[in-house]
């Protein structure tokens, strides 16, 4: 499955209203729960977590890629979260986040787990881009800025 | 006329798409007695790339390398068992690197006159960026390519094999 497969409206929220990196993972795997893309919460935040508390995946430039392999999956799963007015979640370059790509995969799907990540690390190169993403008014327009429309 | 097709190569990513792919190629070499080759390319670029971008650290980049090599060698013997059900013996093949790349070096260096991929996405993008691996494979290569479609109606012809 490619990565455009997975973006749809309702695997998307704008703005995020958590205030810091607990909240918002929790936020972000709700996100995946009231879509009906998983059913265990639980343990797919504590994948989350075990992979954060390795290394932060909070980037540079307010791009924040959280990440795990997760057995309460079995195909990819992607939620993306967006909060203008910035959330600290421990980054690189030590400036807030703004855009999340929460990605699960199956332990046995790590070639497609691979691959989709890599793409969202192609796109977040582009600043236009990520200010599309930032300013966008809602979830629809989300999917359009990544459709190219 | 001589039959075109006399060497087949099937390209297996881990996606239901690709297994899909591969049980047509197996009825295609089947029926055509061309030769047939499974291939799955572990992606050490996107690795790299995604340790370059600070998204993977050190030992996770390690830790997802040993995983393709063991989904490699898990769907390659996947593919494997599902031609040897029909009486087919397949080549097995891995390559690391670019897949694209990869797949269109092994093609040449192979002579392969047929590969055969899964579907691709539906959705169209006009970033650059979601042209993934397997539709840069098929722009790149430089035979002729397949794009199976229809789980279903594969997995019929597939069974129905005798």
């Amino acid at each position: 499955m490619a990565l455009i497969d997975l973006i749809k409206e309702e695997i998307i929220k704008i703005p995020l209203v958590s205030n810091d990196k607990p909240e918002v993972i929790r936020e972000l795997v709700q996100i995946l729960v009231d879509a009906g893309e998983i059913s265990d919460f639980d343990a797919v935040l504590k994948s989350v977590h075990e992979r954060e508390d390795k290394q932060s995946t909070g980037l540079e430039e307010g791009i924040a890629v959280p990440h795990c392999k997760s057995n309460a999956v079995s195909t990819l799963k992607l939620a993306i979260g967006i909060a203008p007015q910035g959330i600290d979640f421990n980054s690189l370059d030590g400036k807030p986040s703004k855009i999340f790509f929460l990605m699960l995969a199956s332990p046995n799907q790590s070639g497609p787990h691979v691959a989709a990540l890599a793409e969202i690390a192609k796109l977040v190169r582009s600043k236009a881009f990520c200010n599309a993403l930032i300013s966008a008014e809602n979830a629809r327009k989300v999917v359009k800025t990544f459709r190219g429309d | 006329m001589v039959n075109p097709i006399k060497k087949i190569m099937v390209y297996i990513d881990g996606t239901e798409q690709s297994v899909t792919a591969a049980q047509y190629a197996i009825c295609l070499a089947s029926f055509s007695g061309a030769e047939l080759i499974a291939y799955y390319v572990i992606n050490t670029r996107a690795i790299e790339d995604l340790l370059k971008a600070r998204i993977f650290f050190q030992d996770e980049q390690n830790e997802y390398e040993r995983d393709m090599e063991a989904d490699s060698k898990r769907y390659l013997n996947y593919v494997n068992e599902l031609a040897m059900k029909k009486g087919l013996s397949i080549i097995k093949k891995q390559g690391r690197g670019s897949v694209h790349r990869e797949i269109a070096n092994t093609v040449d260096q192979e002579g392969i006159d047929l590969l055969v991929v899964g579907e691709l996405s539906r959705i169209r993008s006009r970033r650059d960026e979601f042209y993934d691996e397997t539709e840069r494979a098929i722009r790149m290569v430089n035979c002729s390519v397949l794009i199976v479609k229809d789980q279903d109606k594969v997995w019929e012809m597939y069974e129905s094999l005798g």
